[in-house]
């Protein structure tokens, strides 16, 4: 065969399967959305809301990931006993925030826009939100690991992971993993 | 609300701006960072090697203890007179005649985005700026209604602003400053507000008009508009923070890092 010929069905083929991906992390960025709003038009109250989020998050992010990453390289220092506990709590902390972003009753309009795979095993999603009369760009970065999920959310330029590196890395040089492990329980205790 | 603010814009505007303007630039993560991370990237749960994938984002801020300073007396200043003060605009105030109100403020400030696109180069957008103003001050009555977004040319045209114009021509964030009142900026972004201000017609009224209490009156109907819509902002970034100041310092560097790009 024409190695031309070769190179330029290698091309199609690997052009193909990168799209396939990316659909598949799209498809599941929507199912996690849809459930998240049914979850919101099924809760009647806020507290309830929390309750059947969890789980629904739980199943859609990678909290391993995005708690490693936003300690850094410092992460190595972490007992097993600390890298547990400080995942479960950054998990709660971002639940909870994200549960009291909605008004019960109240739906976002969510626009889906065209995928794009920044790497290998890796697709962002921009999506533009309105709620309450404001618009919002809204990207969400995905990976692959058991089927996909979400690593990040980045808000009008603003990556979720990134701002919280900024805070776990000024108490990590104060005072190594235990300041950031008592600095998230202590926020978590304080969002109640 | 905005007006005893000036002369200190001003003069910040004097100091020299390029000096020592060398902030490091905020690392994003890109796709070499991934890789280089030694992710294969089919596994989330790789064994610790995309520790580096985000860098901490960095701006100077040698004048941190003041900023921190200013920061708590605007925090508290948020919570005690300009929350009530916006609760109380919210309630005499029905929302469609907010959004009526809100659209006025934001068609007149035409020249604030016209002028930096056309400093930008971006002749492109500020003939959709341009058009969108036609558009929205003769079918949307003098900008009360927005019928531009019904037409997806003019629906989502990424807004510049002088600070956003100084970004474009390499100038850095300086250093990080927290301003009474208005909040979070750097040196970089603050002579970027006192361009701003003087681009925005609502402020021309005090100049010209001096002396009237309306002329008080039509900037600070825009300021409580403004507060009322970041104090939104606000509030979600830092509620569940470790550390507010670096929380709400981490997401200005990196959204006005955003701005810069559109």
């Amino acid at each position: 065969m024409n190695p031309r010929l070769l190179f330029l069905a290698a091309l199609i083929l690997l052009h193909g399967s990168a799209s396939a991906s990316t659909a598949e992390a799209e498809k599941r960025l929507q199912t996690a959305v849809n459930e998240v709003l049914a979850a919101a038009d099924a809760a009647p109250s806020r507290g309830v809301l929390l309750e059947y989020l969890n789980p629904i998050l739980q199943r859609h992010m990678s909290f391993d990931a995005m708690t490693r990453r936003a300690v850094g390289p410092g992460w190595r220092q972490f007992t097993d006993d600390q890298k547990k506990k400080s995942t479960q709590l950054f998990a709660t902390l971002i639940i909870r925030t994200y549960s009291s972003k909605f008004t019960p009753g109240e739906h976002p309009v969510i626009k889906f826009n065209p995928a794009s795979a920044p790497a290998p095993g890796r697709v962002e999603v921009p999506t533009t939100l309105q709620y309450q009369g404001s618009h919002y760009s809204v990207t969400y970065r995905l990976e692959e690991a058991e089927g996909w999920r979400v690593t990040d959310v980045v808000i009008e330029g603003v990556s979720l992971v990134a701002n919280y590196r900024a805070q776990f890395d000024e108490q990590f040089k104060k005072g190594g993993a235990g300041a950031v492990v008592g600095a998230l329980s202590q926020s978590v205790d304080h969002q109640k | 609300m905005k007006l005893p603010i000036l002369p200190l814009l001003l003069a910040a505007a004097t100091i020299p701006l390029l000096t020592s303007c060398n902030a490091p630039a905020p690392k994003q993560p890109t796709q070499s960072a991934a890789v280089r991370g030694g992710s294969d990237g089919k596994s989330v749960k790789a064994a610790e090697g995309d520790l580096n994938e985000y860098r901490a984002v960095s701006v100077a801020d040698p004048l941190e203890p003041i900023n921190r300073a200013t920061f708590w007396i605007n925090d508290g200043l948020y919570t005690v007179v300009l929350r009530p003060l916006t609760k109380g605009y919210e309630f005499v105030i029905p929302k469609p005649v907010r959004t009526g109100i809100h659209n006025v403020f934001e068609n007149v400030r035409f020249p604030v985005r016209f002028v930096n696109d056309t400093l930008q180069g971006n002749f492109k957008r500020a003939g959709y700026e341009t058009g969108k103003f036609f558009v929205n001050t003769i079918a949307g009555v003098g900008g009360i209604g927005r019928p531009s977004d019904h037409i997806p040319a003019l629906a989502d045209v990424p807004e510049g602003d002088t600070g956003q114009t100084f970004a474009k021509w390499g100038i850095g964030h300086g250093i990080y400053i927290v301003l009474p009142v208005l909040g979070p900026s750097s040196l970089r972004d603050t002579v970027g507000i006192a361009g701003d201000y003087v681009l925005n017609p609502v402020n021309w009224v005090s100049f010209v008009y001096g002396g009237y209490a309306w002329t008080i009156a039509i900037p600070s109907t825009n300021s409580l508009r403004v507060t009322h819509e970041q104090l939104g902002v606000y509030d979600s970034a830092s509620k569940s923070s470790l550390d507010k100041y670096l929380a709400i310092r981490s997401a200005y560097i990196q959204h006005r890092q955003e701005v810069a790009k559109k």
